[in-house]
């Protein structure tokens, strides 16, 4: 219970748009959740409202069962990075960490400990104005981590960072899921999740689009079809649409079937004697589920073209 | 899916809540950026700067053995005193029958401690325009009693220390004009009648600037049925002239006394009482922290719109959800570190001005007078209160320039306009605005004071609790 992040019916409005409307979803202790949307779907607003910033027009944000403005030492309940660059640019890293440190309440040592543990150790005595973005998200995370909570937000944490360090912040948030805290993480690429996330929380125009987990979304996306390499395509088609699939060109010399099983195809080719060198279920990309989800919640379309004479 | 088991913090049990912390964080934000604390630190610079270039272009203006105390450079002691010594507890009595010098001019009794300058006194005298009034010390005011029409009874009457006046349309029938306590007058005292008036004062404002140019006037009145209880048979009336007054060198032979069939002629130049035109030496010394708070309330500002510029203080808000408990603890960070700048300030002002105002002549105030310990604590106090209301309008505002730009127009605008005003409309916007705290600097009641010390004082905290009342209210309210 201690350490969940809840969101029940959430609802926001900015003057005339609806930022965030009707959503609910819970992030749960040892998993890694992805929460993802396009830019401008609502996102760092259901983050900023899940840590009392942002007052929330309907709906709660519960941390752990307890709205986060009630909480005594919220820092030991909830870690947040909801912005690397939020730190003065002419104060030490260290610094930055020790007032965080004292408002929250925390002993001094733990701002040794997360130095450590981020490997800021040689750039916490320079001021955080000259650290490079893949610095800032490593005090970011420092930062968060200062309260040891049980539930951690990351808002966009390897937005622009190289692989190597979204290989470490992968690492990392997967090893903070293993000690049995919730970690929920924002990001507006579905690949930057891609083998990180292990439920997924998909939103656009602010509404939920999906909760499910990793596989079942692949499942969903994939939609049980079947692509067929065969040389003679038009006579494939001809049969399987007898035998009441869907079938559609996927270029030359491939189909893709839906609405039968492997299994079906291969009988039902053979039996008609039609030569083909493949049959294999079709394996959506996380991305391409992402894309099929979003299509219509996508905020922002390139519209200036038809606006011209 | 299973369950996994919640994680938990190792921190928690170790982690404590409280406003001490608060302020500890809000302190360790404000040090730990060196251009804020590099700003506080040339406020200082400045402020004793301006005191010493003061001091530098003060000269003496010839006051004579140059007495600093404040309480007696700003007053008058002069007109004229025909008196006879009064041991113990007495009374005076006698009737003013003709006066002239105008309508301020002051005719009547005084007992007072000795002939020296500023020793303490009660006068109780006729103004043509104010009547009867019983006046004592050199500040304003004193209680009021009676017409002036003349001719008119009075009566003073020591004992102890008290001294209460009457007076008389006939000599018969008495009222109560009122009564003062002379702390330290001597048991050995001096009674008998007075004349003065107060200067003729040209007051020319410009833009700016203003120029004083006054010169001692003279009144005269006649005085008959003079008597002292107890009365001392033969004894002779002496005479106390005018001395130097602040304004110049006495004037010897100006004024006297002449007696004759029972009626004292007397006539003197030169008031008693406050001297509504004298400088503030102590205030001027300290002119610098107009220029030193421009410093502060930079520093202040930023110390807030940075983090809105920032986003550090959604960091903060996330460490502490309360927010009217961070908006005071970042209002008394503020204020204590402008306080102990301002101390420094004014300090150093003070103490560095004193060798260079000796070697030109001009005494130093006392550093233990009360009225100049006020005006040197007064304005630390005031940078200190400055500094908060600087964190309320730039929580209101949330960006540097309108904050920095208001808060500095509310302060300093009103004292630059004043001076291009009419007096009347200067008084109001000096009363009325938050510039009003600059009172507190004040050691001497100038003609132009418009609100005193610590009234002036409590409208700039009035205004400051207004804003940081708005400011929390904001806070609360809007989305971080």
């Amino acid at each position: 219970m201690d350490a969940t992040i809840e969101v029940r019916g959430l609802r926001k409005r900015y003057g005339p748009t609806l930022a965030v409307d009707a959503l609910s979803f819970t992030a749960r202790p040892g998993q890694v959740t992805g929460f993802v949307g396009p830019n401008g779907a609502g996102k760092s607003t259901t983050l900023r409202m899940i840590m009392g910033l942002d007052r929330p027009d309907a709906g709660s944000a519960l941390v752990g069962g307890r709205p986060y403005r009630s909480l005594r030492t919220p820092l030991c309940r909830l870690g947040a990075m909801l912005d690397a660059s939020a730190v003065h640019p002419a104060r030490r890293a260290r610094d930055h960490l020790r007032w965080l440190a004292h408002a929250g309440g925390l002993p001094r040592r733990r701002v040794e400990e997360v130095i450590e543990l981020t490997g800021l150790a040689s750039a916490a005595g320079r001021r955080a104005g000259g650290f490079s973005l893949g610095m800032r998200q490593r005090l970011g995370i420092a930062a968060a981590l200062l309260g040891d909570p049980p539930a951690l937000m990351f808002d966009e944490p390897v937005n622009g960072l190289d692989p190597e360090g979204i290989t470490w912040i992968r690492g990392l948030l997967r090893s903070l899921a293993a000690e049995g805290r919730a970690v929920l993480v924002s990001s507006h690429l579905m690949s930057e999740l891609e083998g990180g996330a292990d439920r997924l929380v998909v939103i656009g125009r602010g509404r939920l689009i999906a909760d499910t987990s990793v596989a079942d979304l692949l499942e969903a996306a994939s939609g049980g079809r079947v692509e067929l390499r065969t040389a003679e395509r038009q006579e494939a088609m001809t049969v399987l649409a007898r035998a009441g699939a869907t079938v559609t060109a996927a270029g030359p010399g491939a189909v893709t079937v839906a609405g039968l099983p492997a299994e079906r195809i291969i009988a039902l080719l053979t039996g008609e004697g039609v030569a083909f060198s493949g049959v294999s279920e079709h394996r959506a990309s996380l991305e391409e589920a992402y894309m099929e989800l979003t299509r219509d919640a996508v905020e922002f379309r390139a519209v200036a073209g038809r606006e011209a004479p | 899916m299973t369950a996994a088991t919640s994680y938990r913090s190792t921190v928690q049990a170790e982690a404590r809540d409280g406003f001490g912390r608060l302020l500890l964080a809000e302190w360790t934000k404000f040090r730990t950026v060196p251009r804020w604390v590099l700003a506080v630190g040339a406020s200082v610079a400045l402020t004793v700067l301006v005191a010493l270039l003061t001091a530098a272009g003060s000269a003496s203006s010839g006051t004579g053995e140059g007495t600093a105390d404040p309480a007696r450079s700003g007053i008058f002691d002069m007109g004229h005193f025909t008196y006879q010594p009064l041991e113990g507890d007495g009374t005076v009595t006698a009737r003013v029958t003709a006066q002239e010098g105008g309508a301020r001019a002051k005719a009547g009794l005084m007992i007072r401690g000795s002939a020296e300058r500023g020793t303490p006194y009660a006068a109780l005298a006729v103004t043509p325009g104010d009547g009867v009034r019983l006046q004592t010390g050199y500040r304003d005011g004193g209680a009021g009693g009676g017409p002036g029409a003349l001719p008119r009874w009075l009566r003073l009457t020591r004992s102890g220390t008290t001294v209460t006046g009457y007076e008389s349309p006939d000599g018969r029938a008495w009222s109560r004009v009122g009564s003062v306590r002379l702390e330290g007058l001597p048991r050995s005292a001096l009674a008998g009648m007075f004349v003065a008036a107060p200067d003729d004062v040209v007051v020319e404002r410009r833009f700016g600037s203003e120029s004083i140019s006054g010169e001692p006037a003279a009144a005269t009145a006649a005085f008959d049925r003079v008597s002292m209880v107890p009365a001392r048979p033969g004894a002779a009336w002496q005479d106390r002239g005018t001395p130097g007054g602040p304004g110049g060198p006495a004037e010897p032979g100006a004024g006297g006394s002449t007696l004759s069939g029972g009626t004292f002629t007397l006539s003197g130049y030169g008031d008693i009482g406050p001297n509504a035109f004298a400088d503030d030496l102590t205030k001027t010394i300290l002119t610098g922290v107009l220029i030193g708070q421009t410093a502060i309330v930079a520093a202040a500002v930023l110390f807030v719109t940075s983090e809105y510029r920032r986003r550090t203080l959604r960091t903060t808000f996330a460490a502490s959800p309360r927010r009217g408990r961070v908006l005071a603890a970042k209002a008394l960070v503020a204020g204590l570190v402008s306080l102990a700048a301002g101390l420094a300030a004014s300090c150093g002002a003070m103490l560095l001005a004193r060798p260079m105002l000796r070697s030109n002549g001009v005494a130093p105030p006392p550093l233990w007078d009360a009225a100049v310990l006020r005006a040197v604590l007064g304005t630390a106090a005031l940078l200190g209160v400055i500094a908060v209301f600087a964190v309320a309008v730039a929580v209101i505002v949330r960006r540097s320039a309108p904050a920095i730009t208001i808060v500095l127009l509310l302060l300093l605008v009103p004292q630059i306009v004043a001076t291009g005003l009419p007096l009347s409309a200067a008084r109001w916007l000096e009363r009325l605005t938050p510039a009003a705290g600059f009172a507190i600097q004040q050691t001497v009641a100038r003609f132009d004071r418009a609100i005193g010390p610590w009234a002036g004082f409590g409208v700039l905290c009035a205004y400051t609790a207004l804003a940081l009342a708005a400011a929390a209210f904001l806070l609360r309210r809007r989305d971080a």
